[in-house]
């Protein structure tokens, strides 16, 4: 049986967080109160500001630090109660470097996979594999001080495959890789991925990457998850969709435009939120632009407007960060606190 | 896939009771291989001891009022000095635990299936192993200045027993002290201000005897001292009288200090 069909018989949660609180020294609220449950399988991505907690998160959940109340569950495993069983089937690839530089790449992994215990009959295989995965086999004999910050961030997550962990759990994986870099890391673990069904936990704060990848995204600030769904979800979520209408005529356009309230009248259609002009572009923010254009086009038609160009601009995103994430934190600035990250 | 998925996780699991001893031999592993990728290290580091040897040792040998016992000088001091390089390196292996604690390594390992007394006591006995190596280049340099050393391979072995179970407490020491004090700078002041005052308060250069009260004091709790009346012992005088004591006193002070070393290691990460 595929894993792919094993996953539609039986549905089950990979993560599953209840009310986790974490309070540095008694004050600083690291996570106030986290709700999450994250399904086996996907690949989730954790986007939050500096010092939201997505750090602090995904530490509890590696069970390296007890939370101060709430719950987390790996596959069922309380991450305080039964980290030892958590452990074992979890790989995790902390923000930092986390290799030794003065051996191998192969040197490395076998360490590893001596303290994971991989059996010596299957030892050189799972290495190879992992190497393999990463697209590592051909510096596997170099000294880790040699390869460049791309390689150094595959060999890490490969020391995290070697004993498919059925989460990975991976912090700002491509955090400080040029982009050519990025993707390397990225097709890589989506071919594991896909081969072996893991569960992929990922803190970022590159959108894309989350938009790319991820299957289901959530967006932590403040140590609360603020939003949650997939992507587009997210985006669509939002509402705006801008579009820019440059023109033709700049001197008769803009008379018409004040004229006779057209501004207003475009304001009052329905599903436009808002409309402005800049020089000769007039900016609509519409909630739905395949349907909202017509209308406009129509209105701004009859009262003989001309356009040379409309561009609608999706929202990204990013739009969904700052609005949930980096507005609310520039509110809220005098109460902005930042834990350990 | 999945089979081979799960097998993987349970060869994890059935392995359990052997899982510390497993990490242990794993960074005795790491250690090896990387002094094998780089020797350096060890070279440098026996510059100073065979100073020590060569030329503090030949020089003072001429003061006869340092009652010895009718050893000659350098012969004395040997012990101490091999005791000291041994050490150097224990001492500032927290130095690597401080680095590995500024990049992610430590939080890898703790995420890993092991306990952290296993990378405790892994890790320090690797160091310890590091050290013994370092004896090891030191010792034919002291022969070659005429040091003469015990014939009897038993008592040379046992000798490096102690220099091997001295270096690994020293080790947890550092480690010890490396996740209290966290940063490198810190760090480095603590290491220095420990392997001086170790050598001195020792009976390394000089017997207790000739020490004031409260220096006499100081190296009765030394665990130095006992190391180097050990390997003095065995190495160069062939009086083992005292051996039994001196291990009894060198492995209560490892239980001691692994013991702490391993409370206080989940701290380096926090």
């Amino acid at each position: 049986m595929t894993y792919a069909k094993l996953q539609k018989v039986n549905m089950k949660i990979a993560l599953e967080i209840d009310r986790l609180t974490k309070i540095y020294e008694g004050r600083v609220n690291a996570l106030d109160g986290v709700d999450l449950e994250v399904k086996d399988g996907v690949i989730f991505a954790l986007l939050g500001p500096n010092g939201s907690g997505k750090t602090t998160l995904m530490r509890v959940l590696t069970t390296q630090f007890r939370p101060t109340s709430g719950v987390a569950r790996a596959f069922g495993h309380d991450v305080v109660r039964e980290d030892a069983q958590v452990r074992k089937i979890i790989g995790y690839v902390p923000q930092e470097m986390s290799v030794w530089t003065d051996i191998t790449g192969f040197e490395n992994l076998l360490i590893y996979a001596k303290i994971y215990g991989v059996s010596s009959s299957s030892r050189n295989k799972c290495i190879q594999d992992a190497l393999q995965s990463m697209g590592l086999e051909e510096v596997e004999g170099k000294l880790v001080k040699k390869y460049s910050g791309g390689m150094i961030r595959r060999l890490e997550i490969a020391c995290a495959l070697l004993v498919k962990p059925r989460i990975l759990f991976l912090d700002e994986p491509t955090l400080g890789l040029d982009p050519s870099a990025r993707k390397a890391v990225w097709e890589n673990l989506m071919s594991f991925k896909k081969e072996y069904g893991t569960t992929v936990f990922f803190n970022t704060h590159y959108m894309d990457e989350a938009d790319l990848y991820s299957d289901e995204v959530a967006i932590i600030n403040k140590g609360k998850i603020v939003k949650f769904g997939t992507a587009s979800d997210l985006k669509r979520s939002l509402h705006s969709e801008i579009i820019s209408f440059l023109l033709a005529d700049d001197q008769t356009g803009m008379g018409r435009l004040f004229r006779s309230n057209v501004l207003d009248r475009i304001k009052a259609l329905n599903l436009v939120d808002d409309a402005v002009v800049h020089g000769t572009v007039l900016d609509v923010t519409v909630e739905d632009g395949e349907v909202a254009l017509p209308a406009i086009m129509e209105l701004l038609n009859c009262e003989g407007v001309k356009l040379k160009r409309v561009k609608a601009t999706n929202p990204t995103l990013d739009d969904v960060f700052l609005k949930y994430a980096g507005m609310r934190q520039q509110r809220n600035q005098s109460g902005y606190h930042h834990g350990p990250n | 896939m999945l089979e081979c998925v799960s097998k993987e996780i349970n060869q994890v699991t059935t392995m359990a009771p052997t899982e510390s001893l497993r990490e242990m031999f794993a960074m005795i592993e790491l250690e090896m291989r990387r002094l094998r990728h780089d020797r350096t290290e060890i070279y440098t580091r026996a510059v100073q001891p065979i100073l020590w040897l060569a030329v503090y040792g030949t020089v003072m040998s001429h003061v006869r009022d340092i009652p010895t016992g009718g050893i000659p000088y350098i012969d004395y001091i040997t012990p101490g000095v091999l005791l000291q390089s041994t050490i150097f390196v224990s001492v500032f292996y927290g130095l690597t635990i401080v680095w590995e604690r500024e990049t992610g390594i430590l939080k890898r390992l703790l995420v890993a299936p092991s306990s952290r007394y296993a990378t405790v006591i892994g890790r320090a006995i690797a160091s310890g192993v590091r050290a013994t190596v370092q004896a090891l280049i030191i010792f034919p340099v002291a022969i070659l200045l005429g040091v003469k050393f015990i014939s009897n391979p038993l008592y040379i072995l046992a000798a490096f027993l102690m220099l091997f179970m001295i270096s690994g407490g020293f080790a947890a020491l550092s480690i010890f002290v490396a996740s209290l004090m966290k940063t490198r700078e810190r760090f480095m002041g603590i290491g220095q201000a420990m392997i001086m005052p170790l050598f001195f308060a020792s009976n390394a250069l000089y017997p207790i005897s000739l020490m004031p009260p409260f220096l006499q004091s100081i190296a009765f709790v030394n665990p130095l001292t006992y190391a180097v009346d050990a390997v003095r012992g065995l190495m160069i005088s062939g009086n083992v009288t005292n051996i039994f004591a001196d291990f009894t006193a060198v492995i209560v002070f490892d239980i001691l200090i692994f013991t702490a070393a391993s409370i206080s290691f989940r701290k380096i990460i926090e």
